[in-house]
């Protein structure tokens, strides 16, 4: 570990003592840890080779969420304890995304998520997330502890390609992915989570995005041969779920599960395009790695500032007219959302379109799931967005402040990348293929030429041929 | 980039500029009077119609049929690649024409239509985006660009018939038309995706992607899926009378003219590939023909002037179809120049209708006489009674999509509440 990569995750940890010894400026503190978090990831991305930039691009994505987090979290919100959980599972995050150590990994993997069993941090109450998470870091360490007793190293370079421990390892991998990152039938505990829980740390560590990591980084390159036989069953589950959440998510009327709902869904489609084998697939996946983080976070962020202001049992079951109050934060919700659906302008319409190719290419039948789900998502986002925002003012409410200075400027810059990003996304997508192609090799490594052939031209042998009528 | 060149990237994205430009300067604070949003929209599109008409000037003089303007990829990933190409042709030129002028008269006439309106500002700006939108999908090189446009039309079609957000009736409608919107866009998704698969490309602007037989009918398919949607035909035919829901300038220019009739120019780009397919042109013609007796027939029923005119812009936008399943390319396009420009006066002028009647009947010193014998007159007594309840309906679509799609999916949505309720003592 380098000394950057060490600022990087040291100085939050240190900076959330402080905060919990000091118990005062605790938005001052945790915005300076974050920034300084955040130049040190810079530094680490600036001088990363191109192809294995990946970590890096993830360590500034993440810092500059919690950045975010650290000005967009509301007063009420901004206890020491809140503020230290915060730069807790920052640490914890950047130290997951930069090892290449697997128990390294699984003590950082463990680590972010103890805030949300404390009620001193987070004071979550809901027994689901709890399970969730804690059987989702049961089997990462039995996953580990089976390879350290088949008598490997830990190093995740050094295991590459050798599938330790074989199908075991691999089975204990996936479950940890299922239950970490929600997919079916272990997703319940993701809404609970957001629902029960603080609105932005929960954000904030669904956003971490600890399955589509572990996935990418340890279950593709270790595991080649199992990973290209096995592996789309965990795609085929990852659309059964996006599909499963989209519809449920129809007809629900609480907003920070819905909201929850949409993210796991947009994310399913995440494992979807990593499995998908394809460049376009790999690094669509990529790309909307950033897209749904960047707005997830945007709208946890826009609906906890409503209910600061408007009360906490806000519903999408009737009308609120909110945007008679808050225009700005209307604006900055529904450009979120389309983000999160692919609608054009943004850079989440680039990474759908990438991610439907790559899907559709490996998978021509399930693979139209994913559009199908998005459409769906788009329906719902736009219905809690309406709902929200529009409709007859509301007497009861009390005239309150539209987003303040603070608040304005952080959903801006939230705004201005999913926007700039989508108006100019070569920079973002070149740099994400380069690392795609990475991970796309290992996907590949030691596979037979003519199965990665069939598999890139599943589409064309599964549909009529060219004369075929 | 020659002159021409210059002039086509200006006229598109002039529009989306100041969109940009006007919301940046609203999100820092800054909201402009009503004269100078309405000052800012009539030199935008002035601008834009100089231009093309510079563009179309030049051409003639040159003896060229298109100006072409290649800016390579938009994004590329490995042999994918997202081409940026904008082409002003014989068909995109008279739909590129009648959206900015059509453009500047909704601006101008909505200055005073909607003065001292509270979200006068809110109409501006989405006017300039729809404009952006209309602009970007019909001087699309590629069907991936065309995408880009066709979206950004669907959604501020959708924000508009919201405008009037304080009454939750055009909020319900805004819904509806977004689902029906998303729905059918998976077509245009997958087909320009097979497409890439198939023909390797997604570009025109050097002539349509190679396809033939069945793939040709299958993507050609996925196309009318997109294109009925857009353009309201059987059998999503439901959303159009709720979009009247909105402000009567943004109806005449999306349902009267531009967005009504942005399916149809899909299929007008895509008929060389459709006349290949027998199957493909003959279910074109069948909806085609479907809508029109469902547009003529629910037309007659409605009760208010904007639904009736709504209907009467189905009924033409079938026979456009119909007409391009035939293959009569001109004749669909003169159709759809001069049906856009009649019914949009229709739509405007439809606040003042009683007045213009009032006048009328003023001037002939009497009422109208009833112009010819009425269709439905023909059908027997029982038949009349059957088709009128038929036509107050509308055909019935709204309850068959109820029924057989809407609630299907709710019912399965609160199931999968029900499952993931278990364990947890709550629903």
């Amino acid at each position: 570990m380098n000394l950057l990569t060490a600022v990087a995750i040291g100085v939050p940890w240190a900076a959330g003592i402080l905060t919990a010894a000091t118990r005062r400026h605790a938005r001052a503190i945790g915005f300076a840890a974050a920034l300084v978090s955040l130049a040190a990831s810079a530094l680490l991305l600036r001088g990363a080779p191109a192809r294995e930039s990946l970590n890096e691009a993830l360590m500034v994505l993440f810092a500059s969420l919690t950045l975010g987090a650290t000005l967009v979290i509301p007063r009420r919100d901004c206890t020491p304890g809140t503020m230290g959980g915060i730069l807790y599972v920052l640490g914890s995050t950047l130290l997951a995304y930069s090892t290449e150590n697997l128990v390294v990994l699984l003590a950082a993997w463990i680590l972010s998520t103890v805030p949300f069993f404390r009620a001193q941090w987070f004071g979550a109450r809901a027994w689901r997330p709890r399970i969730g998470l804690l059987l989702s870091s049961i089997a990462l360490a039995m996953a580990i502890a089976v390879i350290a007793a088949n008598g490997h190293a830990m190093s995740i370079g050094g295991l590459k390609g050798r599938s330790p421990g074989g199908m075991t390892v691999f089975g204990l991998l996936v479950a940890a992915v299922v239950f970490r990152k929600g997919i079916c039938p272990a997703h319940a505990w993701v809404a609970e989570a957001a629902e029960g829980g603080p609105a932005i740390p929960t954000a904030l560590l669904l956003n971490g995005h600890f399955g589509a990591m572990l996935v990418a980084k340890t279950i593709v390159p270790l595991f080649p041969h199992i990973a290209g036989e096995w592996f789309p069953l965990l795609s085929y589950l990852a659309l059964a779920t996006a599909l499963y959440i989209a519809i449920r998510a129809l007809t629900e009327n609480s907003p920070r599960r819905l909201l929850a709902y949409l993210a796991l869904s947009q994310s399913a489609c995440i494992l979807a395009g990593l499995e998908s084998g394809t460049a376009e697939g790999v690094t669509g996946a990529l790309v909307h790695w950033f897209v749904v983080t960047a707005s997830t976070m945007g709208l946890f962020g826009v609906l906890r500032l409503l209910e600061v202001r408007f009360g906490e049992n806000l519903t999408a079951s009737r009308y609120l007219g909110l945007a008679e109050h808050a225009p700005k934060l209307a604006v900055f919700f529904i450009v979120f959302a389309l983000a999160l659906v692919g609608l054009p302008g943004t850079l989440g319409f680039c990474s759908q379109d990438l991610l439907i190719n790559g899907t559709l290419a490996s998978h021509p039948q399930t693979g139209l799931l994913l559009p199908i789900a998005t459409a769906m998502n788009a329906v719902s986002v736009f219905r809690l967005f309406a709902r929200l925002f529009l409709g007859k003012r509301r007497t009861g409410f009390t005239v309150m402040a539209d987003a303040l200075p603070r608040e304005r400027w952080i959903l801006a810059a939230g705004v201005l990348f999913v926007v700039l990003g989508g108006l100019f996304p070569n920079a973002i997508v070149a740099l994400r293929s380069a690392e795609a192609e990475t991970v796309e090799q290992a996907m590949f490594i030691s596979r037979p030429a003519t199965a990665d052939h069939s598999r890139r031209n599943a589409f064309n042998t599964s549909l009529p041929s060219q004369h075929g009528n | 980039m020659d002159y021409s060149q210059a002039m086509l990237v200006f006229a598109v994205l002039a529009p989306g500029a100041v969109f940009g430009l006007l919301a940046l300067l609203w999100l820092g604070g800054w909201v402009p009077s009503e004269r100078v949003i309405s000052r800012i929209t009539g030199v935008t599109f002035s601008a834009c119609i100089l231009a093309l008409v510079t563009i179309l000037w030049r051409l003639a003089a040159a003896g060229h049929s298109s100006v072409t303007v290649t800016f390579g990829n938009w994004f590329t990933v490995h042999d994918y690649h997202f081409p940026l190409v904008l082409l002003a042709d014989r068909l995109s030129a008279p739909f590129l024409g009648l959206t900015v002028v059509l453009a500047g008269l909704i601006g101008r006439f909505s200055a005073t239509y909607l003065h001292r309106e509270r979200g006068f500002l809110r109409f501006f700006l989405l006017l300039h985006l729809f404009a952006f939108g209309s602009l970007l999908a019909f001087a699309a090189g590629s069907f991936d660009l065309l995408v880009g446009g066709w979206e950004m039309v669907g959604i501020t079609s959708v924000l508009l018939i919201a405008f009037f957000q304080q009454r939750e009736a055009p909020v319900e409608s805004a819904l509806y038309v977004f689902a029906v919107y998303r729905a059918c866009d998976i077509g245009l998704l997958v087909g320009v995706f097979a497409m890439h698969r198939w023909a390797g490309t997604a570009s025109f602007a050097g002539g349509l992607p190679a396809l033939t037989g069945s793939r040709a009918t299958l993507v050609c398919l996925l196309l009318l899926l997109a294109a009925a949607g857009k353009a309201a035909q059987v059998p999503f035919s439901g959303w159009l009378p709720r979009a009247m829901e909105g402000p009567t300038p943004s109806s005449a220019i999306f349902y009267g003219a531009i967005s009504i009739h942005a399916g149809a120019y899909l299929l007008l780009r895509v008929q060389p590939m459709l006349a290949q397919s027998f199957l493909a042109s003959a279910i074109v013609a069948a909806i085609g023909v479907a809508t029109a007796i469902h547009g003529t027939m629910s037309g007659r029923a409605s009760a208010d002037a904007k639904t009736s005119l709504a209907y009467a812009s189905l009924t033409q936008v079938g026979v456009v179809f119909v007409e391009i399943a035939l293959g009569w390319r001109a004749i669909a396009v003169i159709h759809i120049l001069g049906h856009a420009t009649v019914r949009t006066l229709q739509f405007l002028r439809s606040p003042s209708m009683l007045h213009d009647y009032h006048m009328m009947h003023s001037a002939i010193g009497g009422e109208l006489s009833p112009t010819g014998k009425y269709l439905e007159s023909l059908f027997p007594e029982r038949a009349q009674v059957w088709l009128y309840r038929w036509s107050l309906d509308r055909g019935h679509l709204d309850n068959i999509l109820d029924r057989f799609a809407i609630h299907p999916l709710r019912r399965l949505s609160k199931f999968f509440a029900r499952l993931d309720s278990l364990g947890t003592g709550t629903r």
